[in-house]
């Protein structure tokens, strides 16, 4: 019930602006209704005028012209009628239709314009593949329900209402006997519903399996091809399968079922109004002259009624979706936002020296990542972090982008805390370059442009030749407007990062952060690049986070992180003087001759 | 008058038997197609992933897995959801169409103009709208598709976007592609605003005309006037069922592609198949003939006329730039790709010769990527040995220099391995592959630089512990110079041709390609 106020709010939310257009809407509906409501009394009327036009004329009795132009007459409301109904239904969809495509468009651009503002933390922690599937599954689903079931549910309940006047109106008594049975219909319906919405949760849960169960073994068909695991991946595969079937079976059974039981209650409904009919013109409650007629009125409407309940029954399963997708996409819509400072101090660069000072951190509580860790780089200065994996390098980067803040001690450029600075500043002061290169789908220009859409075709040419891609990227057919994306790969491993390196020069950052920029190349490329790095950082403060130390022997100062905590710390000579962890990673990695 | 009402009751029960009837044969219906439908579904389910079990590497990549992955279950729900509806419909809609087709034409012969005119009013509006509604489907599924990749790669690029502060024009390159998508979707609803009215106001206006024609034909033929309410009913009936024939082909084309995208999985041939030889005792000596091998759609061959032999028990480096063929050097081995020409020999038989089950037992390789699947620690060692014993799996663990960490962890080799093995560093997966590697004592083991994630120490204990493995031909790929110095053999590899093959020491001495690759990572003795 809670999920249901929920999401009735966040469909306000989303609906609220389309207001006029929902009137607009339900006039049209009530319009629409009362027309159909209307269309078969002037049909009764045409039949009546038609027969006794006939029986004028077949008995040749005077009259029949006067009884045609009767007759010509109720065509022509009933011709109008017509047309107008299907006048309001058009408006009443086409309003309808517009203003769910533009409040699906609302929901899912907040959605992603929601998820520029979150912090990296949550990226980290939630997969992928969950926040995607909001913007495809639940997105779907709600615009599906809203799609489909709003105008059922606004005609729906507008021809109820119609149907309880004219029945009311009619005749009250019968009207209570027709209605008397809908209560129990409607536990009935409730049953069935919630039976069945324990199997469609079951059944979700079941498919998410077998999709899981399918996804890791299709991913690491390697590994089952090179170990012949070929007959026991099916077998796994066949008991998922087995249950999806089942609880898929169980559920469409349920849903399946509220249909025909509702079609059966309606026949048992009209049973009972026929017997009370029969009853009360025997009994003398009704006149008798008109008993038949109105039975025979009253089962038509008894059948109506029922329809219209068993439609909006049936249309649960999508509502129930919606309702889901709405509490899913809320969930991303209420987490918290990156904090940026109101009033944040802005940045020129960096003038004197970076800082951390007595820096803890944790990603989880109870871990410790860095331990009272204490850095300090001056202008210009290359700061080289080595360490084994898991000891923090790349946490240092976290920090000094505020992807992450300290848990305690501070981040500070030019003795100001980063806490302090306007966030876009801060980070339009600081370049990256990371180990997976990410590139865009989009053009190379637009690539190497990304930090600075508005640059100049010289400014992106230099920062290539900068990054030594130019060259390559010339002898391409399209030049710099090559198309670039995950799935063609026109670039190697290197190449992507190059492009990438160009891409972070064109920004021109203060303070320049590498983070394992070439661990994903071979050596001989690793040479090239570094070329390309070395351009880079001249004049730069930076940080340059190794794995292989090739790349750092020139740094002005090496520091030697384990567990969270500087161990080692001076350039290459020393460190080596020193002979510790340093050393030994040292020895282990080069050869010598 | 109590008579009738007795009639009146009469036909009270003769309802409610009706009721009944109609509810049980509702519910029997419901419950038949819906366990047809899934029946159904899980059998092509089934099939096609066993047909997947039969594949290649090559019919894999040609497929992409995340490609096959989708086909097999968002394809699948399509095609289950197109059952269901033709279940549910396909005996009801031609029944229904043609038998109220005759009934019309009976009731009120002279009429037949009407019906007619009304079915191809009807055939035009549903091909006028599905026309343009085919277009605006087609845009709207790729318009989809873009908005999930833009939104995909916002997620892998965050640290990007964030540090160039990019938050703002992602934001507006998303918002184009959704407002082209709202259009799109607005465009169909508009459509459908005005087929479903027209549908309605051609089947009334049928009404009308109706009634009018049988006023016209009181004189010549009086039976119309009973007949035309039954012909109403008639008429509404023919125009229920083309309503519901013409949403099944909706919902048909759009599942139509579904199908033929699982086709397509069934269509393939698996490209590499076995032989049904018996298994043969193979030593580790590995023999490559004149090899050239090029991927499926390439212009050029990956491997060119490589011919090299090795010995049993030796241990093999494989060094090259990124891209110069090594990984796909030792894919040939297992035959996870065959060669386009020359041969692969290990114990002096090709390997086109074995069976299934006698190569992947004799040759095992560790990949550079860590993939471990869902289970326990002990599920995924015996998957390279099947009866591995608490005994073989601690050994293989002691090789690998996962021991440590293993019995740390309080369930130690039953303990589990989560999804995407989440609770597993890089480093501790790549130790749990290479033990799943050695643990059928391999005649030939392939390291495809899978010990990168290794600390410097570990490597060089993992590495110590392979020279042991006296009897198991070792291969192993490196990008560090360092992991393969003391190797017997090192195979230099340079755009796809063998370019060098000797020791450490003759290479340094005599092949350019690898003196290069030494100089960048050639240390300075301290001065």
């Amino acid at each position: 019930m809670h999920e249901f106020r929920d999401s009735m709010k966040f469909f306000y939310r989303y609906l609220k602006q389309y207001k006029l257009s929902f009137l607009v809407a339900l006039v049209m509906t009530v319009i629409a209704v009362y027309l159909q409501v209307q269309a078969p009394v002037f049909i009764g009327d045409a039949l009546n005028k038609l027969v006794s036009y006939a029986g004028i004329k077949m008995t040749h009795a005077p009259g029949a012209d006067h009884a045609w132009d009767l007759f010509i007459g109720v065509i022509w409301s009933l011709l109008l009628y017509y047309v107008f109904n299907a006048l309001a239904n058009f408006i009443q969809s086409i309003v309808l239709s517009i203003s769910i495509a533009k409040s699906t468009n609302e929901m899912r651009t907040g959605l992603f314009s929601k998820l520029q503002k979150l912090t990296v933390a949550f990226f980290d922690r939630k997969s992928d593949g969950d926040i995607l599937s909001r913007f495809t599954s639940d997105l779907d689903n709600i615009y599906n329900a809203m799609n489909q079931v709003l105008s059922q549910l606004m005609t729906g309940i507008a021809l109820l209402i119609g149907l309880l006047i004219m029945m009311f109106d009619k005749n009250a008594q019968l009207a209570w006997v027709t209605i008397a049975s809908v209560p129990v219909s409607i536990i009935l319906a409730a049953f069935i519903i919630v039976k069945a919405r324990k199997y469609v949760d079951i059944q979700q849960d079941e498919v998410g399996k077998l999709n899981g169960y399918i996804n890791e073994r299709i991913t690491g068909q390697k590994i089952i091809i090179t170990n012949s695991l070929q007959e026991e991946t099916v077998e796994g595969f066949k008991v998922h399968n087995e249950q999806v079937r089942k609880a898929t079976l169980k559920g469409q059974i349920y849903s399946g079922m509220i249909f025909p039981v509702m079609q059966g209650m309606s026949l048992v409904n009209t049973a009972i109004v026929i017997f009370f009919g029969s009853y009360l013109a025997v009994h003398g409650d009704i006149d008798k002259t008109v008993a038949l007629g109105l039975v025979v009125t009253f089962v038509q409407y008894s059948q109506q009624f029922y329809n219209q309940i068993a439609q909006l029954a049936s249309s649960y399963s999508m509502i129930q979706l919606a309702i889901t997708g709405a509490r899913r996409v809320d969930e991303m819509l209420d987490e918290t936002e990156e904090v940026n400072p109101p009033n944040g101090i802005q940045i020129d660069g960096v003038e004197k020296d970076i800082k951390l000072e007595n820096v803890d951190f944790q990603y989880l509580p109870d871990k410790p990542i860095l331990k009272d860790v204490n850095i300090q780089v001056d202008k210009g200065q290359m700061i080289a972090l080595v360490g084994p994996t898991g000891s923090g390098k790349t946490t240092v980067m976290n920090l000094m982008n505020r992807f992450y803040d300290v848990n305690k001690g501070s981040v500070k450029f030019d003795d100001v805390d980063i806490r302090d600075l306007d966030l876009g500043s801060l980070r339009s002061h600081v370049g990256i370059v990371l180990q997976e290169s990410v590139l865009f789908s989009g053009t190379i220009r637009e690539n190497i442009a990304f930090g600075k859409p508005d640059a100049t075709d010289e400014e992106v040419i230099a920062a290539a030749k900068q990054a030594h891609i130019h060259s390559f990227v010339e002898t391409l057919e399209k030049g710099y407007d090559t198309k670039v994306s995950e799935e063609n790969n026109i670039f190697s491993t290197g190449q992507k990062q190059l492009i990438s390196i160009a891409r972070t020069i064109l920004t021109d950052p203060s303070l320049l952060i590498l983070d394992e920029a070439t661990s994903n190349v071979d050596t001989v490329t690793e040479a090239r690049i570094q070329k390309a790095m070395n351009n880079v950082i001249k004049g730069r403060t930076s940080f340059v986070i190794a794995h292989r130390l090739k790349t750092i022997l020139n740094a002005d100062r090496i520091i030697v992180l384990k567990y969270g905590e500087i161990i080692e710390e001076g350039n290459h000579e020393e460190l080596m003087k020193e002979n510790g962890f340093y050393a030994e990673l040292y020895n282990n990695q080069f050869v010598f001759e | 008058m109590k008579e009738d009402q007795n009639d009146v009751n009469h036909y009270g029960i003769y309802l409610l038997v009706i009721a009944t009837i109609g509810l049980i044969a509702g519910v029997i219906n419901t419950i038949a197609s819906a366990s047809t439908a899934q029946g159904m579904i899980a059998d092509i389910r089934e099939t096609a992933f066993k047909k997947i079990q039969t594949f290649s590497f090559g019919n894999i990549e040609k497929f992409s897995a995340g490609n096959l992955a989708v086909r097999l279950t968002n394809d699948m729900n399509q095609v289950q959801n197109l059952i269901m509806m033709v279940l549910q419909t396909i005996i009801r809609i031609p029944f229904l169409f043609i038998g109220s087709f005759v009934l019309a034409m009976n009731s009120i012969p002279s009429l037949w103009w009407i019906i007619v005119v009304l079915v191809i009013l009807v055939f035009v509006i549903t091909f006028l709208s599905f026309g343009r509604m085919g277009k605006h489907f087609g845009a709207i599924q790729r318009l989809i598709d873009r908005t999930n990749n833009l939104a995909k790669e916002n997620l892998m690029g965050v640290r990007i976007v964030k540090s160039f502060v990019q938050e703002e024009n992602q934001d507006k390159k998303f918002k184009e592609t959704s407002d082209e998508l709202e259009k799109h979707t607005a465009s169909v609803g508009i459509l459908f605003s005005i087929m479903i009215p027209a549908f309605m106001l051609v089947a009334n206006l049928a009404v009308v005309a109706s009634i009018y024609f049988v006023g016209n034909l009181v004189d010549s033929d009086p039976q119309a006037v009973a007949a035309i309410a039954s012909f109403m009913n008639y008429l509404m009936q023919i125009m229920m069922s083309i309503i519901m024939g013409g949403m099944m082909m909706m919902g048909a084309s759009r599942a139509a592609i579904s199908i033929k995208r699982i086709n397509e999985i069934m269509n393939t041939q698996p490209d590499i198949t076995f032989v049904d030889a018996p298994d043969y005792d193979l030593d580790g000596s590995v023999e490559f003939d004149n090899v050239s091998f090029r991927y499926f759609g390439e212009d050029q061959d990956t491997l060119k006329n490589i011919s090299f032999s090795v010995e049993p028990g030796e241990m093999v480096g494989i060094v090259g730039a990124t891209g110069s063929g090594k990984s796909t050097l030792a894919q040939l081995i297992p035959r996870l790709f065959d060669p386009q020409k020359g041969s692969i020999k290990i114990g002096g038989k090709d390997v086109k010769q074995l069976n299934e089950h006698n190569l992947h037992s004799s040759v095992a390789m560790v990949l550079q990527k860590a993939i471990l699947f869902s289970g326990t620690i002990a599920d995924n060692l015996k998957q390279g040995k099947s009866d591995a014993t608490v005994e073989d799996m601690q050994r293989a663990a002691k090789i690998s220099q996962a021991e440590e960490f293993i019995e740390e962890r309080p369930e130690k080799y039953d303990d589990i391995v989560e999804e995407r093995s989440a609770n597993f560093s890089g480093g501790q997966k790549q130790r749990l592959s290479i033990a799943r590697g050695v643990i059928g004592t391999p005649k030939v083991l392939i390291l495809d630089d899978s010990t990168s994630a290794l600390d410097a120490k570990s490597e060089k204990l993992v590495k110590e512990a392979l020279d042991k493995m006296t009897g198991t031909t070792k291969f192993i790929i490196a990008e560090k110079i360092s992991s393969v110095v003391n190797a017997d053999k090192i195979l230099v590899m340079n755009d796809g041709e063998l370019v060098g093959v000797g020791t450490h020491k003759e290479l340094v001495e005599g092949n350019d390609i690898y003196s290069e690759i030494f100089e960048t990572q050639k240390g300075r003795r301290d001065k």
